[in-house]
């Protein structure tokens, strides 16, 4: 066999496929990768350090910039982790419209994912479907809470806003629309030859070795783990909707493909099941102190965001700051595993593999 | 090759399809009322309670009162009134807090600007940008 003389290559951090700046050094012998390391905090904004100077109510649209393609669930877990802390009870109504808000909010997410991913794999017109559609989610949003990405509609003990006049109608329509839509995008693409030559037995690992990188959503049950939070600890309200958890096995980019496809379905689901539960009436918040400030002591809790689980510590001593926060960012931890599916891949790989982890560099950063 | 043909066929049919892309600039662009924009100001309204600046996360807005000019009032009025917005997150939260809506969101969110100066944005400028205020509080 030939040798060749090994090389550098660095790629990002302002590559297209590293959405958002995101490096990774490669040694590369010929087209096949020896070694990879990826190379982060481009982004770093020290959100959990600056945390610690803000009052909870402030530091929720920081919440927004760290996975900034659903920022409904990283305003939800630090939501949930003070009125956790707090004891709250909350509205049923506020519940509800936090439940929509997610779940679109996860629809969207796994949209861009799609179109992204499908345009680092060469194909353009997937993403102009999906971003389509997913422009449809984001002025459901805009209407809700009057913002498009940064939504910060959150607040400790319910929402910030009730659901405009004829906004649940809307929402109740879109999910029909959707179903077609999703239907064309299986069309277009699922049996599509030579996108499945490009991804199936792609970035394949076990489920042991996703259990010890202590990889999480799509990421995990690609491989065959049943683990879904809304369903195993189910908070807010998820209990109440019937939905399933879409589980693969093959463990390459192909069953993570299949897997957030499927997902959109489910999530389709539990929006439809809470727009017909949506209360008639009820208050969108809790009673709660103007100051908001949690007893002295640490809770830590975690759900389901579109890419794994995301956790939320707070340590406090009884003031309006809280002593020390720490987010558990899931695309940070799915990120873990890159290094080592690079290795013997060949260089066009990269991008097929990187793109079906589906990272977020807001919240890699922090 | 009959995915590749099905795709094919999803092409074609969206091919007749309306657009959905919209003019802008050239055609404004229809916001939804609770869109969260620049800010209005009523300096008229404003109590100097300072809790519009507290609350601010990214601390861009600078405030200072002067002593009512009739001795037989009490209390504060507004002196300056400024947002800087390279850094203003229009996150809502002054608007939230302000007991007696001095400040407002409004619809309008064309803030480019040649130099980073002119985002600073004085009391006057603040006043004068009254158009698109939310229905809620328009008096
Ligand atoms: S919108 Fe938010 S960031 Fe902007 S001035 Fe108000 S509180 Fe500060
Ligand atoms: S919160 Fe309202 S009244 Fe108080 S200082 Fe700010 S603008 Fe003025």
């Amino acid at each position: 066999m030939i040798r060749t003389e090994e090389m550098l290559l660095n790629v990002g951090p302002q590559h297209p496929s590293t959405h958002g700046v995101f490096r990774i050094i490669l040694k590369i012998d010929g087209e096949t990768v020896i070694e990879a390391t990826p190379v982060i905090g481009y982004l770093h904004r020290g959100t959990e350090k600056l945390a610690e100077n803000l009052q909870y109510t402030q530091i929720i649209p920081y919440t927004d910039r760290m996975d900034y393609l659903s920022a409904m669930t990283n305003n939800y877990v630090i939501c949930h982790a003070v009125e956790t802390m707090m004891g709250l009870e909350i509205p049923e109504r506020a519940e509800y419209l936090r439940v929509i808000a997610m779940e679109l909010g996860r629809i969207a997410s796994h949209l861009v994912w799609y179109g992204t991913y499908l345009l680092d794999l060469g194909a353009m017109s997937p993403f102009l479907y999906a971003f389509r559609e997913r422009e449809a989610i984001i002025n459901l949003l805009n209407e809700l809470c009057g913002a498009r990405l940064t939504f910060n509609y959150m607040r400790v003990g319910g929402v910030k806003w009730d659901a405009p006049e004829g906004w649940i109608e809307k929402v109740r329509d879109f999910v029909p629309y959707m179903r077609e839509q999703l239907k064309g995008y299986h069309d277009l693409v699922t049996g599509n030859e030579i996108f499945l030559n490009r991804v199936k037995g792609i970035g394949y690992y076990t489920k042991e070795e996703a259990i010890d990188y202590s990889l999480s959503g799509a990421n995990l049950r690609c491989t065959g783990v049943n683990w879904d939070l809304r369903k195993d600890e189910p908070y807010s309200i998820y209990d109440r909707f019937d939905f399933d958890v879409p589980v693969f096995h093959t463990g390459d980019a192909w069953a993570r493909y299949q897997c957030r496809m499927a997902e959109i379905e489910e999530s389709l689901k539990i929006v439809e099941q809470a727009v017909e539960q949506f209360p008639a009436e009820g208050a969108i918040m809790a009673k709660v102190p103007r100051i908001i400030k949690p007893p002295k002591g640490e809770a830590f809790v975690r759900i389901e965001s579109p890419r794994g689980e995301i956790g939320c510590y707070i340590a406090s001593e009884g003031k309006k700051e809280p002593y020390r926060l720490k987010f558990r960012r899931p695309s940070f931890y799915n990120l873990q595993i890159l290094p080592k599916l690079l290795v013997g891949e060949n260089l066009a790989n990269l991008i097929a593999i990187l793109g079906g982890i589906d990272i977020v560099l807001g919240e890699v950063d922090g | 090759m009959l995915g590749l043909t099905k795709g094919l066929k999803y092409t074609l049919k969206n091919l007749t399809k309306q657009n959905v892309t919209t003019k802008y600039p050239d055609a404004p662009l229809e916001l939804p009322d609770r869109f969260r924009g620049i800010q209005k100001f009523y300096p008229e309204k404003c109590i100097v309670c300072n809790q519009c600046a507290a609350i601010c996360p990214t601390e861009c807005i600078q405030l200072t009162g002067k002593k009512h000019p009739d001795p037989a009032k009490k209390g504060k009025i507004i002196d300056t009134y400024d947002i800087n917005f390279e850094i203003c997150i229009l996150c809502d939260l002054c608007t939230e807090v302000c007991p007696t809506e001095a400040i407002v969101m409004t619809n309008n969110f064309e803030l480019a600007e040649y130099s980073r100066d002119e985002l600073f944005k004085d009391m006057r400028w603040l006043d004068e940008n009254d158009a698109n205020i939310r229905k809620e509080n328009k008096v």
